[in-house]
């Protein structure tokens, strides 16, 4: 391995053991802010996970507060021309306060996940693996061997991955990557076909639906389309699955914009489901979201998310806001805290919590 | 920056004329009272209002909807998808029951639900608990849950073979428990001859096909004479992945077919 210095050696070290390396969980504000699309961090080209020789060089340095010293070597992403390794780890001590109850705080490591891409021939066939390896017993996220024209940028993907909808957040409990299904906890397995090209950004799948997983019946079609400028991009996202059931169809829009040192996101879906006691759903969730960097290493991120949990009826809307701060101090180190606010109809005691977080993310 | 994002997101709703889940009033029991230990309770109070946030509709995570509609079906007797060899909830059992790993966080693979917490509390989850230990009925007055028959058989009721049958098998609505089948599950007796005659039991082991777990096969140890024949079942033996008994035939007994071999009694 060429890695590190005795300091960043220690680090690494302490993430290797403790079970290992973190989450694939993006950050698209980023990729906004500098008007990057998320296949120039991202061995993937939908984003998040794995990071390619300019995330790894992102990440060392522009996101951090403090720059290590140029003599010190840091993590390449690299062993070998062929294979590349990565991980994420993310921690976090929280307090929730339910109304009417107890409160319940404490310590939970979120999740430990480590990448690996073999890139049998460079540039064009590669295969993926992304293991969550905590909490719990190693589970397979991701796994699957994608065949790349670097000519036309279009590329062909098979196996078990995340589908593209709306935004990759980082945050899976947001209404938006909840209420859709689609978010990095849900990988469906089928086949992708994508295309990226300087301004343009698209994918279409065919895949099981993940409703149908262990039915073996049902398939799922999902497609994304995004225009991607230096000060932002727009997108759009459909998604339609078939399931016994009940079937499902999304529609979304989401778009980001970066004005000065804020970096904008927003998205708004649709969702309509059959296979409710009585008949069909209409749900809707939205989410806008500020990132404000401050300085290099901090940003400053307000979100603010809707939720109407079926159309046809008034007055049950959620919002969830949310705000919070994250420090970069050094490469591959995050630390993250942040107050989150619930806000529901006010029987439910669940819907009017609060939230109190401090968390640590290690990556490389 | 404050006031852009407030203007993007809209405000809660009052909860004007809803029930405790947010739907209109009357439109189900809605979570009022307090939890207990029964499917219909659960169901309002903890299925409906936290998880279904994320279990429910066609992209349901694992394939688990848990809506009032899907959630019994995709629970009750069914495998886990992340722990094959685990029910989701195996009555009676709530140990071995994944949707308790789950929720009480030491399940082999993945996180604690509900994912990113809050978690259950201790009182709730022990009432989940029990209603698995009574049986995980799909409700209080249950008892039949769901029933299930014998849908194929080899030979056929009624058949006069030539030659005696090397197996004889049975096939079933539902998948079988085969923690609970054994020797003593299906009984092969040979019928007297005349009125008054003695039945007589013939050694036979009986087992669930391995590729049709849906079926079961009865093996005589005993080459079979020539003679009338029966399939008897014991009360209550066979039993399907949920707990569910085979339901009695329409004349109500024990036996489950009867054959004959060659054309003489």
């Amino acid at each position: 391995m060429r890695v590190t210095t005795a300091g960043y050696g220690t680090l690494l070290g302490v993430l290797l053991v403790a079970g290992l390396p973190h989450a694939a969980r993006s950050e698209p504000y980023l990729a906004v802010q500098q008007g990057y699309k998320c296949s120039s961090c991202h061995v993937n080209p939908t984003g998040g996970g794995l990071r390619n020789d300019f995330g790894i060089i992102f990440a060392t340095n522009v996101m951090p507060a403090s720059l290590l010293p140029s003599n010190v070597p840091v993590w390449t992403g690299r062993i070998g021309d062929f294979l590349r390794l990565g991980g994420d780890l993310r921690g976090a001590w929280s307090t929730t306060d339910i109304p009417n109850q107890d409160r319940q705080q404490g310590w939970e490591l979120e999740q430990a996940r480590i990448y690996a891409s073999m890139d049998v021939i460079p540039g064009r066939l590669s295969l993926l693996v992304d293991e969550a390896v905590a909490p719990g017993n190693a589970e397979t996220r991701e796994a699957y061997v994608r065949y790349s024209d670097p000519d036309r940028g279009w590329y062909l993907k098979g196996g078990r991955f995340y589908l593209p909808f709306g935004w990759r957040l980082q945050d899976n409990t947001a209404f938006v990557r909840q209420v859709t299904g689609i978010n990095m906890l849900t990988p469906d397995e089928g086949m992708e076909l994508g295309l990226e090209t300087p301004s343009w950004s698209m994918q279409f799948d065919y895949t099981n639906g993940a409703a149908n997983t262990g039915l073996g019946s049902g398939n799922s079609f999902t497609g994304q389309v995004a225009w991607v400028q230096p000060r932002g991009r727009l997108g759009v996202a459909a998604s339609y699955t078939q399931s016994d059931a009940g079937n499902r169809g999304m529609t979304g829009v989401f778009g980001g914009l970066r004005t000065g040192p804020i970096a904008w996101l927003a998205e708004a879906d649709c969702i309509r489901d059959e296979g409710y006691p009585e008949g069909t759903r209409t749900l809707l969730a939205g989410l806008a979201e500020a990132n404000w960097a401050i300085r290099r290493g901090h940003n400053l991120k307000l979100t603010g998310e809707y939720f109407d949990p079926d159309k046809h009826v008034n007055e049950d809307q959620k919002t969830r806001w949310s705000v919070v701060y994250e420090y970069t101090p050094l490469p591959f180190l995050q630390l993250r805290a942040g107050w989150r606010t619930y806000d529901g109809i006010p029987q439910n005691d669940l819907d009017n919590r609060n939230l109190l977080f401090a968390e640590f993310h290690g990556f490389f | 920056m404050i006031v852009s994002t407030l203007a993007l997101v809209g405000c809660a709703g009052n909860g004007q004329g809803l029930d405790n889940n947010g739907r209109p009033i009357g439109e189900s029991s809605g979570g009022s009272g307090p939890l207990t230990a029964d499917f219909t309770s659960i169901q309002n109070h903890v299925f409906t209002p936290i998880c279904t946030v994320c279990h429910a509709g066609a992209n349901a995570p694992q394939g688990l909807r848990l809506d009032s509609t899907n959630s019994y079906d995709l629970l009750v007797g069914v495998r886990s998808n992340e722990v094959s060899s685990l029910l989701r909830v195996k009555p009676g059992d709530p140990d071995h029951s994944y949707l308790i790993q789950k929720i009480e966080g030491h399940a082999a693979v993945g996180a604690r639900m509900p994912f990113g917490g809050p978690y259950l509390d201790q009182a709730t989850i022990d009432m989940i608990r029990q209603w698995i230990t009574d049986g995980a009925l799909r409700s209080p007055t249950a008892t039949d849950k769901v029933g299930f028959t014998l849908t194929a058989m080899s030979p056929g009721p009624g058949d006069v073979l030539a030659e005696a049958p090397a197996n004889l098998i049975l096939g079933f609505t539902h998948e079988l428990d085969r923690t609970r089948i054994d020797g003593s599950t299906v009984e092969l007796v040979a019928l007297p001859v005349s009125p008054g005659g003695q039945a007589r039991a013939v050694d036979a082991t009986v087992a669930v096909i391995d590729a049709n777990p849906s079926a079961l096969v009865v093996t005589p140890l005993v080459p079979l004479q020539s003679g009338r024949y029966a399939l008897q079942v014991r009360d209550g033996a066979i039993t399907d992945l949920s707990g569910a008994a085979l339901l009695s035939g329409s004349s109500g007994d024990s036996t489950l077919m009867t054959f004959q071999i060659g054309t003489q009694p």
